[in-house]
């Protein structure tokens, strides 16, 4: 079956600078691919060549097999969903979906029932007489669907369409989506800087930065298998800690560090890099743990020692900031329950899921893999 | 402690004594200078219409601007013209002129400005200079060579040379108006209805112009009242005086009959602004709007 | 530097690639600009070289070189004609634009009935370049006229406004400042433009009125105070209905403003070459008045910054 969306070494330079830098991916049929990353890494100008609104500087895009690279964005078998919802203010909501439709010609019977049907499914029926200014925030959005629905495109484009609403409204309007897609089972391609619209909706995410792709892969890959310190640190809320420590040595199935505060020891194989040389230890805040001095005493290495510098109570949880001894960087993360009991300067002994620690080399690249198969 | 407490609060007490009416002093003097000088300003026209009603005599005799023998002799003579020709014809004129000069005003400048708005046409920055220095350009610099162009055209005595012209975009300051009026749009939109099967013409056509109507409306009444006020190129390509517009024929009127019947010549200067005057109150807001985002937004 | 200058260079997002298409929509604006704009102007020049008359074909004009321009130097008329018009000018302009911008600041307020005032004011704007007006200013003047009859009634002897030399020149300069309100909107529109918050930070300050008037208002004002004064200056000179309908550029061409003559060597008297040539000098004049103007704004206009800057520094 051919790939809805595949993009071969695709670069795009504006007045010389290059903004994508050879970006090859593929999306399959009904998947739903977010393309995340910060601001500046690409991932809008790469949904627009998709679209068709800008063409790049090489490279080949084929969409359902079709080469499109050139072709006209109304030709692409492309719908897209805009940041701003892009809403004609001039005409009613059912003229807005109905437009792309008259455009091609397609006679009025026609028109009017595609129209009664995409509203059915957004629950728009009732507003398809009104204009947009008199419409709310999300069902501006959905009026935008709507428009991208009707056209019963290949390939579904979204840019960045939650961002203008506010955090309650994103919250349900994701959950609109991810049930739309379910329904659908339409393939779209979803560019957002929100990791967690990332993790919630994607079938498949796409990292990018600086214009080149970090990682591809589930949510949860990429969760639990970062192939680099920016992924690492980029999904996931609150972002991983990052430890600088020393590799002392490594064997089949385990790897030593050298650290401030002694040695510990992680489970990890196939680890590729000279002893003594600098590595990075990623340790997420829910693998981090406040163990009494009883315990730290049961545990050999792995407990890290330090005091409390912030406590930040969501109700839920709760998160504290601990400066580790001997460790001249910013206070870890660690997460607790909502009930933890803990004050500021109190001095804490932390355990660490060591088969959930990560380790990167000093240029961010992931060393070795977890063992004993993958927890994704 | 009592009186260092009361002490304080007569400090903190709000403006005393005639200060505390400063704020309408303020506004009877706005208001003063205002209704003064509006009535000043308007007195004119108010005397020019009220003149129409007076007969002749009176006109000349009274400053109050409300006819004392209010008599419909000026307007009737006025409307009849000591010409061959009724100021009905006159007006038709310039009907005949104006209307199609606002159409392809509009139509020309939308789509020239269009042009320079969203189309990455190679020297853009320097044309659009030009375009704004065709704003500045003295016209009567061109006056002649223009008669004698249309002349070898063989478009003299006839109403071509009135329009033609504005065919062209030749009107800096209105496409400069509507250049901002797109710029200030969201590109979004019009991404989206090329992304729903456009041709840029049917986005100018279909999304752009409806959505900056007030602008076009602007552009077309500020055309409307320049046009209707035209006088000096009327007067050198017109030589029949069936084909004078208003401007002219008011003109030749005042020419014509000369020390009497002013009340006739009032009733026609009345007669003639009375559509500039209709349209103006009509659609006040689109005048203020054009004009001052042309020169607040620049 | 021009009004909208600015969106040039900041001019970035093209929505269109396509330069072909482009510039099948601004063709028109080329066709007509060689057309009606580049030719003509070019032509005019040519033309104040030559001693051509207007009854004639064209072929038949000679080749006179600068004859017209030194025949200009020694026209009296001319040079009666020249310096009426940089009287007219020099008075209408500035008091034109002191006024409108005193009105406007008096319109500036949250008094009721604002509309109806500037409505007031623009409206004379609107149909006083019309000959209608121009008729009507002529009664306006005349012996029996509305003035003199104003005078008359608070005592005054009436004037022959448009019979002496001295004084036909004033209907011209009060029928055009009669005008003021184009002028005043666009003032009120830049009086509106600027923040409240800062003439509340002033009033925090201790800052009289006036004192804010003059940092504040008239500073952030420049930039429309700039746009005003060119587009006056470069209408002033070309003021045409006025002494054409009412005075006749009389008595004495002591209303005889250049356009006028022009208008009259041409048509009238049919000496092609030298009202070319008249036109030229207009062109220059203005033209000289223009580049100084904008080459003086970096020392006066004062341009807010733009929002993105503003963004950032706060």
């Amino acid at each position: 079956m051919t790939n809805s969306v595949q993009l071969t070494d695709v670069k795009k330079a504006f007045n010389g600078h290059e903004v994508i830098k050879g970006v090859s991916l593929e999306v399959k049929k009904g998947e739903l691919v977010v393309f995340v990353g910060p601001s500046g890494c690409g991932k809008s100008t790469l949904l627009r060549l998709i679209a068709g609104l800008d063409t790049p500087t090489s490279g080949e895009i084929h969409i359902s097999g079709k080469d499109v690279t050139y072709a006209h964005p109304s030709k692409r078998g492309v719908a897209m969903v805009f940041q701003s919802y892009a809403l004609y203010p001039h005409m009613t909501v059912a003229d807005n979906i109905a437009f792309a439709l008259k455009i091609q010609g397609l006679p009025r019977a026609e028109i009017e029932a595609k129209v009664a049907e995409v509203a059915e499914i957004l629950q728009l029926t009732a507003l398809l007489r009104r204009r947009p200014k008199a419409l709310s925030g999300g069902q501006r959005q959905r009026v935008a669907i709507g428009r991208a629905i009707v056209r019963q495109p290949d390939v579904f484009l979204f840019d960045e369409p939650l961002s203008n609403l506010d955090a309650s409204l994103r919250g349900q309007m994701r959950v609109e989506i991810a049930r739309l897609h379910a329904r659908l089972g339409a393939t779209s391609v979803y560019v957002t800087h929100d990791q967690v619209e990332a993790m919630t909706l994607a079938d498949k995410i796409v990292v990018l930065n600086g214009g080149h792709i970090e990682q591809v892969g589930s949510p949860m890959e990429l969760y639990r298998r970062p192939a680099n310190l920016f992924v690492a640190r980029f999904i996931g809320s609150p972002n991983m800690n990052v430890l600088t420590a020393k590799l002392k040595g490594a064997t089949a199935d385990r790897v030593m560090l050298e650290t401030p505060q002694g040695e510990i020891t992680i489970p990890r194989t196939g680890v590729r890099a000279e002893a003594g040389a600098e590595v990075r230890l990623g340790l997420r805040p829910e693998n981090l743990h406040i163990v009494s001095d009883g315990q730290a005493a049961v545990l050999r290495g792995g407990v890290l020692r330090g005091h409390v510098v912030l406590v930040e109570r969501l109700g839920g949880e709760t998160f504290a900031y601990v400066a580790l001894l001997g460790f001249d960087q910013e206070p870890v993360i660690i997460k607790l329950s909502g009930e933890a009991d803990l004050h500021t300067h109190q001095e804490v002994a932390l355990a660490m899921d060591a088969d959930r620690a990560h380790l990167f080399d000093v240029a961010g690249l992931a060393l070795g893999q977890a063992v004993g198969g993958d927890h994704v | 402690m009592a009186s260092s407490m009361s002490q304080a609060s007569k400090s903190q007490a709000p403006e005393a004594g005639w200060r505390k009416h400063l704020p309408v002093i303020n506004a009877l003097l706005r208001y003063g200078v205002l209704i003064l000088i509006g009535f000043l300003m308007l007195y004119p026209l108010l005397w020019m219409i009220g003149g129409s009603f007076k007969n002749n005599h009176e006109i000349f005799s009274t400053i109050g601007f409300i006819p004392k023998e209010p008599t419909l002799d000026g307007v009737v003579n006025g409307w009849k013209t000591s010409t061959e020709y009724s100021f009905a014809t006159y007006l038709l004129n310039t009907f005949r002129i104006v209307i199609p000069k606002v159409i392809v005003t509009v139509i020309s400048s939308v789509v020239v400005a269009y042009g320079f708005a969203r189309f990455a046409i190679p020297g853009r920055k320097y044309l659009f200079a030009l375009l704004m220095a065709t704003v500045l350009l003295p016209k009567s610099v061109l006056l002649i060579p223009q008669y004698l162009m249309f002349r070898e055209f063989g478009w003299l005595d006839t109403y071509l040379p009135l329009y033609i012209p504005q065919a062209f975009a030749v009107e800096g300051f209105f496409v400069f108006m509507i250049i901002q009026f797109m710029r200030s749009l969201p590109l979004e939109m019009e991404e989206a209805a090329v992304m729903d099967g456009c041709n840029s013409f049917q986005v100018l056509t279909l999304i752009v112009a409806p959505v900056i109507l007030p602008a076009i409306i602007a552009v077309a009444l500020f055309q409307f009242m320049w046009s209707m006020n035209d006088f000096l190129q009327p007067l050198i390509y017109l030589s029949s005086v069936e084909k004078y517009p208003v401007a002219l024929a008011l003109k030749m009127s005042i020419d014509v009959t000369e020390a009497t019947s002013w009340n006739e010549i009032l009733a026609m200067s009345s007669i003639a602004i009375a559509p500039s005057l209709i349209l103006f109150f009509a659609a006040q807001k689109y005048f203020v709007d054009g004009i001052t985002s042309g020169a607040v937004k620049g | 530097m021009w009004p909208g200058w600015r969106s040039v260079r900041l001019w970035g997002a093209i929505m269109y690639n396509n330069r072909l298409i482009g510039s099948l929509y601004i063709v028109p604006f080329i066709i007509g600009f060689l057309l009606f704009t580049a030719f003509p102007f070019v032509a005019s020049f040519v033309l104040s070289l030559t001693d051509a008359r207007l009854q004639d074909q064209l072929g038949a004009a000679n080749f006179t070189g600068l004859a017209n321009y030194g025949e200009m130097a020694g026209d009296a008329t001319f040079q009666k004609s020249l310096g009426v018009t940089f009287f007219y000018v020099f008075v209408t302009v500035p008091l034109k634009l002191a006024f409108a911008l005193f009105i406007a600041v008096v319109l500036n307020f949250k008094l009721r009935g604002i509309g109806f005032f500037r409505t007031a004011f623009y409206l004379p704007s609107i149909l006083g370049g019309s000959v209608a007006i121009a008729v009507v200013w002529r009664f306006v003047f005349a012996g029996d006229g509305l003035i003199n009859q104003a005078l008359g009634a608070v005592g005054f002897g009436g004037v022959n406004w448009l019979g002496e030399p001295d004084t036909a020149m004033f209907s011209i300069v009060l029928l055009r400042l009669w005008q003021f309100g184009s002028a005043m909107v666009v003032f009120l529109a830049g009086l509106k433009a600027i923040p409240e918050d800062l003439y509340e930070a002033a009033d925090l300050d201790g800052a009289s009125r006036f004192k804010q008037f003059w940092m504040i208002t008239l500073p952030l004002l420049t930039p429309v105070l700039f746009f005003n004064f060119i587009m006056q200056i470069v209408q002033a000179f070309q003021e045409f209905n006025g002494p054409y309908i009412i005075t006749a550029g009389g008595p004495l061409k002591s209303s005889y403003l250049l356009p006028l003559m022009i208008y009259e060597e041409a048509f009238k008297y049919f000496n092609l070459g030298y009202s070319s040539a008249l036109s030229w000098v207009l062109f220059v004049i203005i033209a000289i008045f223009t580049a100084v103007a904008f080459w003086s704004q970096k020392h006066w206009v004062f341009y807010a910054q733009e929002r993105d800057d503003q963004k950032g520094g706060h």
